[in-house]
């Protein structure tokens, strides 16, 4: 698949941008602060329905927009083409609203629209698949649990509908199944009010724990293979899924009958949890586990190593994307090439060959060389706009 | 921000502006805008809204049996000796009550739960009319031998309407539950995946 149209208006440092983009690879020369991540953001946001920066929605919409106009709001296009046609996502980003002129708006609302008809963000997820490599990918390896659950569920939702809805279910039915454990723990109510959620929780549970599972088999595979190319000295990077279950139970992923036995698991747990007045096991707790030569790559890798790793992973999710839907998804590459030595920036560029369309920035116009993207469109970012360099 | 030009915070002013706050759907700016707009209207004006308030809260009651809101108790519907009184319509609010009513399809009873269990919001079954329920099948409408729960498609919905089957089957009763699917008129193309496949699910034998 490619990216045939992108179109921004007022979307963080860009007022208006119209864009036309071939298959092939596409660089952007662009100084520091010249939103460069910002273009690939808008894209990633496109595809995902999720922006890849701390900050609320309403930082989407341009200081400029949010300052004079009446209700200011960002609006996000594409076209996305494919062998199946073309399809026409958009997103528009509304901050506040009329009643809230004279204040800063701190809260948006978002409308989601699939070839002109108005959607649910779940059914515009995955109509433009990405796959986006950037300086933060790190943080994946060593930085808090819940930032790996964001990397499965982003990742997952590009490739199954049923994964955005379960999700959706799941984090909802916790959320009022820890509202009734606080309850009880008031001595309001009976423990067997907690037998709808639990069955909701386990059923919703068993289909992301299922997904993660068969995920991440195949992503510690094929990026054990990739780490083993890109680092030396040769080193064993082997990634591990930790699901939060009791581990009887952790035997049972990849079986039919998980979300039976998760409910039991669930009920057999009530009284502790009540006392705790939260959930303790289920999707919204796992983690997974980065080693390198059976070590801990979280504590005790190196910096290069945790960068290395996170490289294989984007890879290896590029192969997974491509196997699951028969079609290779968009590369966006953030500015990583600058910062890795030559032979792995030619691993990471054999990898954006392999697919439709790559899309890169660079603070530095001789990273890549011309060399080594030799049919790439080269374009300078400045102030907002776009030209041929 | 800008305080110059406020009014005192006990001032009658700031109570109206306060008083409207506290309304849903109100925030701070339309609460002024709607204060303002009271001292600025006639005499008149002010005192239909003030009687209106104040009438509203004396004359309308919760009919004694179906819980929704009434002038009289038992409500028409209820006081209505040719519906059916073996089937009752469980809703949520009573805005339900009127929306059913509207289709005209329906000739049974009503009870208003006037709210779904939510947990997160500090609801349980408790806060809801549901011993009223229980005390009307059991002393007043003694006859009923199906309820049909008719609260939103939704988790809250599904999560009140099983409390409410696991509670009436003991007592013999049928609970049924509104059928969720295509809504009429619609365009296949255009129904979201998650309405099209409960519709698959829930598909009829065409007869």
């Amino acid at each position: 698949m490619h990216l045939a149209r992108l179109e921004l208006t007022n979307v963080r440092t860009f007022p208006r941008l119209d864009l036309a983009l071939a298959p092939g690879a596409h660089l952007v020369i662009g100084a520091n602060a010249s939103g460069k991540s910002n273009l690939l953001e808008a894209i990633a946001l496109l595809a995902t329905t999720r922006s890849g920066r701390a900050g609320g929605d309403v930082d989407l919409v341009s200081w400029q927009a949010l300052a004079e106009e009446p209700v200011p709001a960002a609006r996000l296009a594409a076209q996305v083409e494919t062998a199946q046609g073309r399809t026409e996502l958009e997103i528009a980003v509304i901050a506040g609203g009329a009643a809230d002129r004279g204040i800063e708006p701190t809260r948006a609302s978002r409308r989601f629209r699939v070839n002109g008809v108005a959607r649910r963000a779940s059914d515009l997820i995955g109509r433009l698949r990405v796959v986006l490599f950037a300086a933060e990918d790190l943080r994946i390896v060593e930085g808090p649990p819940g930032l790996r659950r964001r990397y499965l569920d982003i990742t997952l939702a590009q490739l199954d509908p049923t994964y955005v809805r379960a999700a959706q279910r799941y984090a909802r039915v916790l959320q009022q199944r820890n509202g009734l454990l606080r309850l009880l723990a008031a001595r309001r109510g009976k423990p067997d009010e907690l037998d709808f959620w639990d069955d909701e929780l386990a059923s919703a549970g068993a289909v992301l724990i299922a997904a993660r599972a068969a995920a991440l088999r195949y992503l510690a595979r094929d990026a054990a293979e990739r780490y083993a190319e890109l680092a030396s000295p040769v080193e064993a990077l082997t990634i591990c899924y930790r699901p939060a279950l009791p581990d009887e139970l952790r035997a049972a992923i990849g079986e039919h009958d998980l979300a039976p036995r998760m409910r039991s698991a669930l009920e057999a747990g009530r009284r502790t949890d009540i006392d705790r007045g939260l959930t303790r096991i289920g999707p919204h707790r796992d983690d997974i586990a980065f080693a390198i030569d059976g070590r801990d790559a979280g504590t005790f890798a190196s910096r290069g190593q945790q960068r290395t790793i996170a490289l294989a992973l984007r890879l290896a999710e590029v192969t997974l994307s491509t196997s699951r839907t028969g079609d290779a998804p968009v590369l966006l590459l953030d500015d990583i090439l600058s910062e890795i030595d030559a032979e792995r920036r030619r691993r990471v560029l054999e990898a954006a060959y392999g697919v439709d369309q790559v899309i890169l920035t660079t603070p530095d116009a001789d990273r890549p060389t011309p060399g080594e993207l030799p049919q790439a469109r080269r374009y300078r970012l400045a102030d907002g706009k776009f030209a041929p360099a | 921000m800008n305080t110059q030009g406020r009014p005192a915070a006990d001032s009658p002013i700031a109570r109206l502006v306060e008083a409207f706050h506290r309304l849903p759907g109100i925030g701070p700016k339309s609460a002024q805008r709607l204060a303002y707009h009271v001292l600025r209207a006639p005499q008149q004006e002010a005192q239909e809204l003030a009687d209106a308030l104040l009438e509203v809260k004396r004359s309308v009651v919760l009919c004694a049996r179906c819980q929704d809101l009434t002038t009289e108790s038992p409500c028409r519907i209820c006081g209505d000796a040719s519906r059916e009184r073996t089937v009752i319509c469980v809703v949520e609010e009573p805005l339900d009550v009127r929306a059913i009513e509207r289709t005209g399809g329906f000739r049974g009873l009503y009870h208003v739960l006037h709210g779904v269990i939510s947990p997160a919001d500090g609801v349980g079954p408790e806060d809801l009319k549901i011993q009223e329920l229980l005390a009307r099948l059991r002393d007043v409408d003694t006859g009923v031998t199906e309820v049909i729960v008719a609260t939103n498609p939704n988790l809250e919905g599904e999560a009140t309407s099983m409390y409410l089957g696991r509670l009436l089957r003991p007592l013999g009763i049928t609970v049924t539950r509104l059928a969720r699917g295509l809504p009429a008129g619609a365009d296949l193309e255009y129904a979201d995946d998650v309405t099209l496949g409960r519709a698959l699910e829930f598909r009829q034998e065409v007869r």
